[in-house]
């Protein structure tokens, strides 16, 4: 498995210090992770790595358009129309903004890859507290959570359909809790948008996908 | 969902963005949310978005008015 795991604003050190748990959780299970963490998350060790390794699964964390994710100091990692065969074969989960919408559908083309992303932003609630620690914070939780479950019940041998299916139950659980909870008032913008995110994930591709250990 | 992505200044109506701003209004002052590459903002910086009516704004906006009107088509969970 490769990760990559730019690290350059507080958005990039949330989903960076979060993906973590996903690559514990690979690890425990005997599985080779490749982590381009910081400056390494660039599209030359990107591409480099994805040739040599030809890996069966891809995390790629990381801003990103409708066309593109992005790697450290948003620098262009995949992009639709330029390199987007390189995620070809494999499953790709996206923790990014919008590439579902553009290069989910030109990376799917081919039939025998998936990808797991988001058509539209993919927005969470953190406390500012919480800056120096993302992995402590409680507003944060119901969203990482929420998205690692598609790694990780990757990792545990379901099929990418039902990988997604699951983030989009733990997506649905959390904004159930937050909607009926008045201990917080930031509840009902929190559950707002846990409800976006489920809405906007997307698996295109090779449904029936898993990895095979 | 097509609709309202393809609907520009959303914002424009007052009644709209007098409920976003409700709805920001009572967010703890240490809440951060972060909107992918538009960055993270504090509960002051969204509600000067949505006054502005710029794209932070323009997205909250979207975001709840689609929310809403997922009950009306029974989707919401």
């Amino acid at each position: 498995m490769i990760v990559t795991r730019p690290q350059h604003d507080v958005i990039t050190k949330y989903l960076s210090v979060w993906a973590e748990e996903v690559i514990n959780f690979a690890k425990e299970k005997g599985i080779e992770v490749f982590d381009l963490i910081k400056e390494k998350a660039n599209k030359k060790d990107f591409c480099g790595r994805v040739k040599k390794l030809q890996p069966d699964m891809i995390f790629l964390n990381g801003h990103g358009d409708d066309d593109c994710v992005t790697g450290h100091d948003d620098q262009e990692i995949v992009k639709a129309g330029d390199n987007h065969n390189i995620l070809y074969g494999a499953i790709t989960y996206a923790l990014s903004c919008n590439s579902g919408k553009i290069l989910g559908q030109k990376v799917t083309e081919n039939k025998m890859t998936t990808y797991i992303g988001y058509e539209d932003k993919f927005i969470f609630v953190s406390d500012r507290n919480y800056m120096r620690c993302p992995i402590d914070d409680p507003k944060a939780r119901p969203f990482m959570e929420a998205s690692n479950q598609v790694m990780i019940s990757l990792l545990k041998g379901n099929k990418a359909k039902d990988a997604s299916e699951r983030s989009k139950s733990k997506f649905r659980d959390n904004y159930i809790r937050l909607l009926s909870s008045s201990a917080d008032q930031d509840s009902l913008q929190a559950a707002q948008c846990l409800w976006w995110n489920m809405r906007n994930q997307v698996c295109l591709g090779d449904l029936d996908a898993e990895l095979k250990v | 969902m097509a609709g309202y992505k393809n609907t520009k200044k959303i914002l424009s109506d007052e009644n709209v963005r007098k409920l976003v701003m409700a709805r920001l209004s009572v967010l703890s002052k240490d809440t951060m949310i972060s909107l992918g590459s538009e960055g993270s903002y504090t509960r002051e910086q969204l509600m000067e978005s949505v006054k502005n009516g710029d794209r932070v704004g323009e997205k909250l906006a979207e975001i709840q008015l689609e929310w809403l009107r997922s009950f009306k088509e029974k989707v919401a969970v």
